[in-house]
């Protein structure tokens, strides 16, 4: 990113894509494919090194997966693992010199939102039926316009918030490159420490809403 | 900075993709594995109460047979003592009954010996008084001769007499 805010496109088929975008997304998907190869290339029952730590981010994702979903939503670990997994990396590379954030673009986090809402959606029918229809005019029927905005406020307050903060966080970086001379590379540091701390959270943020909504959807109601 | 176009159909697509890649090349296999494990687990621990169990069978059975096997030779060992204190008594007893019949038999050929002396005494006498008698009757009996006749005999009687026995 060397002019904030402005971004190379290129034309496909009549469509403008990002490129930059798309390259830092396939990136970052060669780099979790990579690591999740390097892990699961010689599985051992006595595990070791990188499949330690990669057995230990899949159990505990499962662990999320099965209080929060139950067990009907066992299926879904895949996608929150591979959301959380592509997410951490995604944020991480923008720290890269030279490199950007996927997620620094509107179209990624707003295409993931969308995608997990309509998942949402999806499986509510098909799961619930009208009872997951039923549900949007309770108690009484005029809720139904609280419940819509409800519905349309999820994707995009998950887009936004991961958005900003990744955004915000190269922003800043390249800012402080700009206005602190090179010998003086404590804020800088610290910066980029708080931004490896922040790219942990928003994806863990980003990944358990998407579980929550994704609960709302398949789990068992109680009544 | 925030336009919106076909970048977002496109990230979907990026990232079914990366759900469907990374489920067949890192969640089945680690999924698998973590059954297995646990499934290995499972059986181990079952497997070490089933021998413990087993293990604490077969000490109570050879806590039993060892018990048994005291109380036999226990038995055993009483019964073999009694019956040598037995033999040792009927052992005890027949030498006592052997003592008893040799000494009766002593006593019996002593008896039977000293009759037959005695009957061979009477006969001797016998024929020494028929022949006194005869001496008597051939020679003049008068009283004085008479008289020194049998003292004389007498005294022969008793000279030629084996010592004391009583007749």
């Amino acid at each position: 990113m060397h002019e904030i805010g402005v971004r190379e496109t290129v034309q496909f088929a009549g469509l403008t894509f990002n490129w930059e975008t798309l390259v830092m997304t396939w990136l970052s998907m060669a780099i979790v494919l990579f690591i999740a190869v390097l892990a699961t290339r010689n599985l051992k029952l006595v595990p070791t090194g990188a499949q330690n730590i990669v057995e230990a981010l899949i159990v505990w994702l499962r662990e999320q997966v099965a209080t929060n979903l139950g067990p009907k939503g066992e299926f879904l670990c895949p996608l929150i693992v591979t959301l959380f997994l592509f997410l951490i990396v995604a944020n991480w590379l923008g720290l890269v010199p030279t490199m950007a954030s996927p997620t620094n673009d509107l179209n990624t986090t707003l295409g993931l939102a969308l995608l997990i809402v309509l998942i949402v959606h999806v499986l509510g029918l098909y799961m619930k039926g009208m009872h997951y229809v039923k549900h949007f005019f309770q108690p009484f029927p005029i809720f139904v316009v609280i419940n819509v905005i409800e519905e349309v406020a999820k994707p995009i307050t998950l887009a936004f918030r991961l958005f900003g903060n990744i955004l915000a966080g190269e922003i800043l970086i390249i800012i402080l490159l700009k206005l602190v001379p090179i010998w003086m590379p404590i804020p800088s540091v610290a910066w980029l420490a708080f931004s490896l701390f922040i790219g942990g959270v928003q994806a863990f943020i980003f990944t358990s809403l998407s579980m929550a909504y994704l609960a709302n959807a398949v789990k068992e109601s109680e009544e | 900075m925030i336009d919106i176009n076909a970048t977002l159909i496109a990230q979907m697509l990026n990232f079914l993709l990366l759900v469907v890649l990374l489920r067949i090349f890192a969640y089945k296999p680690i999924v698998k594995v973590l059954k297995e494990r646990e499934d290995r687990i499972a059986n181990s621990i079952k497997k070490a109460d089933d021998d413990a169990a087993a293990a604490q069978a077969t000490l109570k059975e050879y806590q039993d047979q060892l018990a048994g096997a005291r109380l036999k030779a226990q038995d055993i060992m009483d019964k073999a003592e009694k019956r040598a204190n037995e033999e040792h008594e009927t052992s005890i007893q027949a030498t006592k009954t052997e003592i008893q019949q040799m000494k009766e038999a002593a006593q019996q050929e002593i008896q039977r010996e000293r009759a037959q002396a005695v009957e061979k005494l009477k006969g001797e006498v016998v024929a020494l008084s028929v022949a006194a008698a005869e001496k008597i009757v051939s020679k003049k009996i008068n009283a004085a001769e008479n008289e020194v006749l049998i003292k004389e005999f007498i005294d022969q009687l008793d000279k030629d007499k084996i010592g004391d026995l009583p007749c």
